[in-house]
């Protein structure tokens, strides 16, 4: 093995970050919640012992010894096992939840992932491409920009120049869960309030991918052009139905964009919550179905939009609506969270299956989701999968029983 | 030999020290500041009541795990009482309410022990499936060893707790006086300097993390809503 001199690995972490790091009581009851710990059984890679690595590379650094006698030199091997570990985990935040002191993993490993960035040992396989793809295409797929809508924007509805409602459709949706944000605009439609949208060229990625991977450096230019350009439109409320966009937007994009936004963040399940109330729209047809709804990480434990999208399945006329035995802040990760899915893809596979195997034995007709990584790997995982259910997004169920309220 | 365990628990107390200052050191030199955006409600006397509840029940890990909350309770409280009812060897005079706790005291110390012993039981039995830390697994260890060796003093081999007073005080004060000629006691007194170095930290953080996560929990709506 060999061993290289390393140095502070404290830079890019927060006063509070610091001391949740000397906090952990390495207890592992969050284990119980973990994903990774579910598919893997493996608990090198799990939250206390990527704690307890951290720590030795931070006394190893910045410790009484190393400041009397000088820096140590760090494992090579220990540092690629925790680079592994940290990027394996899919940031759904649920030993945050768990955790017997309330550390804040789900913010706490996009920033250990951080550190490891700027120590040139992450991130892992594709990731590293992502700020190269988003450069060169707008978004982490390094699908075309002109595909951003073409293959699932309805023709007949009309996307206003300007307006107070901005809709940001995001990439995960528009290049790989298009029956979501297919459903998104046709339910803003029928709403009936003009919305605008950015340009195919200006609707670049949100920046998310590239923090939640520790790769922050484009994140400021991105974040003030997409600011910029929704400002100029008018919008006073920036609608999207991602958890993750939705995520970055209301959290850190007032830290890159160095103020408070111009406009307020809503995501979809609010703005059509909140429409099925004051009867803008309404139902034409009813939906004699057993609906089970899964919480996405980053809208339940992230931002806490957790009652919107029950309030609307169980508004649906003959829907009934189940529970996962771990729902609301409970949830647990389909798989397809931390930009994980790409790289550790069989955890991904069987952490989806693992939610479709649920579903089916509480007998649901039809699995709903809410966010387009949820949409895609789910989807993903179903195939050579013995258990099928239909997977159904939360807006493609409603753009097919809703229609506008004509006054 | 009283002066060597004098110097001994010098040494241990400044190399604590210096422990926890260096943490403090890394804690203040912390330069990034980009803190997570939210929106915070007034309601702070909410989040202090679910902190201190969070605090003295371990309510998180009631959740989690009743087994593993039992021991673990049981060891931190009886910890707690078993520090009070210690404070009669460094204080003089003894206040009143160290004295009235002393029942308590001798009653933590037995829970104390007992609570240490299941802990590491359970932990180690608990395998493969979950994780397992070596340091806690070692410190529960010594835990046990304090513990046990204060209840053989309690119950079977009683050594003069006035030159036990006088010796710590001599530590306190610099003030060199003889060391109790009890097996148990020495045994007792140099597993807990052991002890002191690998303190872990949440004993001293937990309240500050806890309260944070308090009030994060408590203002995660206000981050996409209005109002409550």
């Amino acid at each position: 093995m060999t061993k290289n001199k390393h140095s502070s690995f404290t830079k890019g972490l927060t006063r509070q970050q610091l001391i949740e790091i000397d906090t952990c009581t390495q207890c592992g009851e969050c284990i119980r919640n973990c994903p990774v710990q579910e598919v893997t059984g493996d608990p090198s890679v799990s939250p206390p012992e990527k704690i307890r690595m951290f720590r030795e590379f931070i006394k190893a650094t910045e410790g009484l010894k190393a400041r009397l006698f000088g820096t140590e030199q760090i494992d090579r091997q220990l540092l690629e096992d925790f680079t592994k570990a940290v990027f394996e985990c899919t940031t759904c935040g649920a030993c945050s939840k768990a955790c017997t002191v309330g550390i804040d993993t789900q913010r706490l490993w996009p920033m250990l992932r951080r550190e490891m960035v700027t120590k040139g040992l992450g991130p892992i396989g594709p990731q590293a491409e992502m700020p190269e793809a988003i450069a060169e295409t707008g978004n982490p797929y390094r699908k075309p920009s002109l595909d951003r809508f073409r293959t699932w924007f309805p023709e007949h509805i009309e996307v206003s120049d300007k307006a107070e409602t901005g809709y940001y459709a995001g990439c995960t949706g528009a290049y790989e869960a298009q029956p979501m944000v297919r459903g998104d605009v046709l339910v803003l439609n029928a709403i009936g309030a003009p919305f605008t949208m950015l340009s195919h060229e200006k609707e670049v990625c949100c920046g998310f991918p590239l923090f939640i991977t520790g790769q922050h450096d484009m994140l400021s230019g991105l974040v003030n052009d997409l600011v910029e350009a929704y400002k100029a439109k008018g919008v006073k409320t920036l609608v999207c139905s991602c958890p993750c966009c939705v995520n970055i937007m209301a959290r850190d994009w007032p830290l890159f964009y160095k103020k408070d936004l111009p406009f307020r963040i809503r995501h979809i399940t609010q703005h059509v919550n909140d429409a099925l109330q004051h009867q803008k729209i309404r139902f034409r047809k009813t939906v004699p179905e057993r609906l089970i709804y899964h919480d996405p990480c980053y809208l339940s434990r992230g931002v806490g939009i957790i009652e919107e999208p029950r309030d609307i399945l169980k508004s649906i006329p003959g829907a009934e609506l189940l529970e996962f035995d771990r729902n609301r802040l409970d949830s647990r990760c389909c798989g397809a969270g931390g930009a994980a899915r790409k790289v550790f893809h069989e955890n991904a596979i069987k952490m989806g299956r693992l939610t479709i195997a649920e579903a089916v034995r509480k007998k649901a007709d039809r699995l709903i989701l809410s966010c387009p990584a949820c949409y895609a790997k789910v989807n993903e995982a179903m195939k050579d999968y013995p258990e099928k259910i239909l997977i159904t997004d939360i807006m493609e169920l409603m753009s097919e029983v809703v229609e506008r309220v004509n006054t | 030999m009283d002066m060597l365990l004098l110097v001994v628990s010098y040494l241990v107390y400044a190399l604590f020290c210096a422990r926890l200052a260096f943490h403090a050191l890394v804690w203040l030199r912390a330069e990034n500041q980009l803190k997570v955006h939210t929106r915070t409600s007034a309601d702070s006397l909410r989040i202090i009541a679910i902190t201190v509840i969070d605090l003295i029940f371990f309510r998180k890990l009631f959740i989690s795990s009743k087994m593993v909350w039992l021991g673990s309770w049981v060891f931190h409280i009886s910890f707690f009482f078993v520090f009070l009812r210690h404070l009669r060897f460094f204080l003089e005079p003894v206040p009143g309410i160290v004295t009235l706790l002393q029942p308590v005291g001798k009653i933590a110390g037995y829970l104390l022990a007992a609570s240490a012993a299941y802990l590491f039981v359970i932990r180690t039995a608990q395998g493969i499936r979950h994780y397992v830390s070596r340091s806690n697994l070692f410190i529960i260890a010594l835990v046990f060893v304090i513990s046990a060796s204060g209840v053989l003093m309690n119950g079977f081999f009683s050594p003069d707790l006035v030159v036990i007073k006088e010796f710590m005080l001599g530590i306190l004060t610099a003030n060199p006086a003889d060391a109790p000629e009890n097996i148990i006691f020495l045994v007792h007194f140099l597993a807990f300097l052991v002890l002191i170095p690998f303190l872990p930290f949440h004993v001293f953080t937990a309240p500050a993390i806890t309260f944070e996560s308090v009030r994060r929990e408590e203002n995660l709506f206000l981050v996409m809503h209005d109002k409550k």
